[in-house]
C-alpha cells in the first residue's frame, strides 16, 4: 500500500484558475518524494491538500491509507509538516517552542528524542536563545524538530530550503537522509533542481500538471536531445544574437553558460552553429558535449510542448 | 487538557515579553478614567458674562448681585452702551451677555412685566445651553423673592427631584462608556490582533495541521486578554468608587459577572474579526473603524439613541456595547438585580455563542 495514493485531483481557486489539473500519483512507504517545479506551478496547492487544510475540487485521494475528507482528524495525528517560510513563534525560546508544539501532538521532548538527536546536539547551545533570534539555517533545523517530535510516519516538507545558504542546504539534506533511515516517507517540494537529484524519485510539475515522473537518474537517460555548453564573455549580448539563428533547438542562460539542446543530427546542426557565431563575430570557448542536468530536463520538456 | 495549559502558558509568555504592549493595556484605562473624570464635565462654573444694566437702581443692583453669588458666573464686565457688549464677546471672551432695560425697578412694580435681553455666544452649542438654564434658574428665583409677600403668585412652581443622580453628576454618564470602550480595546481589539498574528506568522497553519482542538486554541488564546482585561476593569471601578465617588447601588459580584460576560462577547467579537481578515493590521483598523468607533457612537455613551434616526437605532442594537451600558447603568446607579437585567445577559451570552460558532468555522475551513 502507497503512503500517498493520488487519482484524478482536480483543485482550481476560481473558475478561471485551476491549480492542479488532473494530477495522479502515488508515493511508496519508506520514500524521499520530490515534487519539483518553479512557483505557480501548484506544488503549495498540492501540499495544502494533502496537510487537509483545504479540500481539493475533485479526485480520490488517501494518505497514509485514510481518506481525506473523512479522516483528516485521523491523517493530522500522524503526518509533521515543515513549512518554507518560518513558522514558529520568535518570542519563544528554542525549547519553548519545542516544547509547544510536542504538546499540541499529546507527545513529550523525551519520548522521541532519539529520533531528533542529532539535530537537537545541534541547538542545544542555543535552547535558551529566542527563536527568532536564530540563523536562517538554526530556524530551518529547529523547524524541523518540532515537525518530527511527535514521530510521524509521513513528513512534509514545503520548500524547506528556499533562503536558506548553500552550506546549510546541503546539511539539511544530510539530516533527511538520516530521516529516511528511520523508515519515515518524506515528501519534499522545492524549486531548486539540484536538490531533485536527492530525491528517490521526482515529479516535474508545471501550471498544475505533471510534466514527468520518474526516478532523477531516468529523467536524465530520457533526455531527448543532445546538450552544448559553451562559455562567453558577454551572454547577453550572445542571447540577444540567438534570436536570429534559425535550428531545431532550444538555447537558455545557465549561470555564466549558454545552454543549447539540438534535437536534430548534430553533425549538420554543430557547424551551422560554429558558423552563426563565427559571421556574427562571437567569441567562446569551450563549446562541448554535457549530460544534462534535472534542470535542462525540466526545460527540454516544458520549452517542447511549446514547440509542439 | 494538557494542550489547552500550554497555549494558555504560551500566550501569557507572549504578553510578559511584549512589556510596551502590557503596560499600555494596564496603565491607559487608568489613565483614561482620571482623564476622563477630571476634564469631561458638564459642570460650568465662573463662566465670563458681561451685563449692561441701563437702570442702575436697587432692584437691578440685586439681581446683579444675585447673579455674582450663584458661583456659576463671574461678571468680568461692566459696559455702557450693546457696542461695547460686542466688544467685549471678541475682545474679553465672554459668553454671555445680559441686558437690563431702564427703569427697572418703576416698571416692575407698576406693570409686573419686564423684559431682559439675554445674548449668548453659541459658538459651543453645549456650554451656551447650560448657561441659559443657570442664569433662567437665577431670573426664575428672582420673581419668587420679588413677589414674596404681594398678592400675585406664581400659578404653577416646578419642583424637580433627580432620582438616581441627584447632582447631575457627570461621572455617573461616563463610568460605564470607559469601562466599555476599556473592555473593547483590551479584549476585541487585542484578541483580534492576537489570532491574526498567528495567522500572519504562518503558526495557525501549524496549529491547524496538528491534531489539537481548534476549540482549545482560540480559548487559550483569549483567556489571558479577558483576564487582562478584568484586572483593568478592577481598577476602572475601585478609581471610581474612591475618587469620583461613583456609586455601586446594585449587587458587586451582579456587576463583575456582567463584565465577565462582556468581555466574552467582546473577545468573541474580536475574534469575528480575526478569522475574516489576514494581518494584523487589517484586524487593527477594523476592530477600529468597525467596532470601537460604532461602539462609541451608538451604544448611548456619548449620544442618547432614541434621538438617532430609526436606522441607526436599530443597528445600535447588534453592537453588544449597548446592552451592556444599559445593564451596568441599572447596576450602578439604580441597583437593579438579575431579575432586572437577565434578558440583556441572555442577549450578550446568545451574540457571544454566535459569534464563536461562527469565527470556529472560519478558522479550520477546508475549502
Amino acid at each position: 500500500m502507497p503512503a500517498i495514493h493520488i487519482q484524478n485531483l482536480n483543485k482550481s481557486y476560481s473558475h478561471k484558475i485551476s491549480a492542479l489539473k488532473n494530477v495522479s500519483f502515488d508515493v511508496a512507504e519508506g520514500e524521499v518524494f520530490g515534487v519539483v517545479g518553479p512557483d505557480g506551478a501548484g506544488k503549495s496547492t498540492l501540499f495544502n491538500i494533502l496537510t487537509t487544510l483545504i479540500l481539493p475540487d475533485s479526485g480520490e485521494i488517501s494518505v497514509l491509507h485514510k481518506d481525506i475528507i473523512k479522516d483528516y482528524l485521523e491523517i493530522r495525528k500522524s503526518i509533521g509538516y515543515l513549512p518554507g517560510t518560518f513558522s514558529l513563534y520568535p518570542d519563544l525560546t528554542v525549547e519553548e517552542n519545542l516544547i509547544f508544539f510536542a504538546t499540541m501532538y499529546k507527545s513529550r521532548i523525551k519520548d522521541n528524542m532519539s529520533l531528533i538527536r542529532p539535530i537537537w546536539q545541534q541547538l542545544l547551545p542555543f535552547k535558551n536563545r529566542y527563536a527568532g533570534k536564530l540563523s536562517g539555517g538554526m530556524k530551518q533545523k529547529l523547524a524541523l524538530c518540532c515537525a518530527l517530535i511527535h514521530k510521524p510516519s509521513l513528513l512534509f516538507l514545503d520548500e524547506p530550503t528556499t533562503g536558506v545558504d548553500p552550506v546549510s542546504r546541503k546539511e539539511f539534506w544530510e539530516i533527511l537522509g538520516s530521516i529516511k533511515q528511520q523508515n519515515i516517507t518524506v515528501i519534499v517540494s522545492t524549486p531548486y533542481m539540484d536538490e531533485a537529484t536527492l530525491c528517490d524519485r521526482i515529479a516535474l510539475f508545471k501550471d498544475g500538471s505533471i510534466v514527468t515522473m520518474d526516478t532523477p537518474q531516468q529523467i536524465i537517460q530520457n533526455f531527448a536531445g543532445t546538450l552544448y555548453t559553451l562559455r562567453t564573455s558577454n551572454i547577453f549580448n550572445l542571447l540577444n544574437i540567438m534570436k536570429h539563428f534559425s535550428c531545431n533547438c532550444t538555447f537558455y542562460p545557465y549561470g555564466e553558460n549558454l545552454h543549447i539542446i539540438f534535437y536534430e543530427n548534430t553533425s549538420t546542426a554543430l557547424p551551422q552553429f560554429e558558423n552563426f557565431l563565427k559571421e556574427n563575430h562571437q567569441s567562446y570557448d569551450h563549446l562541448t558535449q554535457i549530460t544534462p542536468t534535472i534542470e535542462d530536463c525540466f526545460i527540454e520538456l516544458t520549452s517542447q510542448k511549446i514547440a509542439l | 487538557m494538557k494542550e489547552l495549559q500550554q497555549i494558555l502558558k504560551k500566550e501569557f509568555i507572549h504578553i510578559f515579553r511584549d512589556k510596551i504592549t502590557l503596560f499600555l493595556v494596564l496603565a491607559i484605562p487608568i489613565v483614561l478614567v482620571l482623564l476622563f473624570g477630571f476634564t469631561i464635565s458638564t459642570d460650568i462654573n465662573h463662566a465670563k458674562i458681561a451685563i449692561l444694566d441701563l437702570s442702575n437702581d436697587s432692584q437691578s443692583n440685586e439681581l446683579i448681585e444675585k447673579i455674582d453669588a450663584s458661583g456659576y458666573f463671574e461678571i468680568v464686565s461692566t459696559p455702557k452702551s450693546e457696542t461695547e457688549i460686542d466688544n467685549d464677546f471678541k475682545n474679553k471672551n465672554i459668553k454671555l451677555a445680559l441686558i437690563i432695560p431702564p427703569n427697572f425697578e418703576k416698571v416692575l412694580a407698576k406693570e409686573k412685566y419686564i423684559t431682559i435681553q439675554i445674548i449668548s455666544d453659541v459658538s459651543d452649542l453645549n456650554v451656551a445651553s447650560i448657561l441659559n438654564n443657570y442664569i433662567k434658574a437665577i431670573l426664575h428665583d428672582f420673581t419668587l423673592d420679588y413677589n414674596v409677600g404681594s398678592p400675585m403668585k406664581v400659578p404653577i412652581e416646578i419642583s424637580t427631584r433627580m432620582m438616581y443622580n441627584p447632582e447631575a453628576n457627570s461621572v455617573y454618564m461616563f463610568v460605564p462608556g470607559i469601562i466599555t470602550l476599556i473592555m473593547i480595546i483590551v479584549t476585541a481589539l487585542l484578541s483580534s490582533i492576537t489570532l491574526s498574528r498567528e495567522a500572519e506568522t504562518g503558526t495557525m497553519r501549524m496549529l491547524l495541521i496538528a491534531p489539537v482542538k481548534k476549540i482549545y486554541v482560540v480559548i487559550g488564546k483569549v483567556i489571558p486578554y479577558m483576564i487582562l482585561s478584568f484586572i483593568s476593569t478592577i481598577a476602572i471601578i475601585i478609581i471610581s468608587v474612591v475618587v469620583f465617588k461613583m456609586p455601586i447601588e446594585g449587587s458587586f459580584w451582579l456587576l463583575l459577572l456582567l463584565c465577565i460576560i462582556f468581555m466574552l462577547t467582546s473577545a468573541s467579537f474580536g475574534m469575528m474579526i480575526s478569522s475574516l481578515v489576514k494581518t494584523q493590521l487589517d484586524a487593527m483598523m477594523i476592530t477600529m473603524m468597525g467596532l470601537f468607533l460604532p461602539t462609541a457612537l451608538l451604544s448611548g455613551f456619548l449620544f442618547p439613541i432614541d434621538n438617532m434616526p430609526y436606522f441607526f437605532q436599530l443597528l445600535a442594537n447588534i453592537f453588544p456595547a449597548k446592552w451592556f451600558i444599559i445593564a451596568i447603568k441599572d447596576v450602578m446607579i439604580k441597583g437593579s438585580g438579575i431579575v432586572d437585567i437577565w434578558l440583556y445577559l441572555v442577549i450578550l451570552l446568545g451574540m457571544a455563542a454566535l459569534l464563536i460558532t461562527f469565527s470556529l468555522s472560519r478558522i479550520d475551513k477546508r475549502r
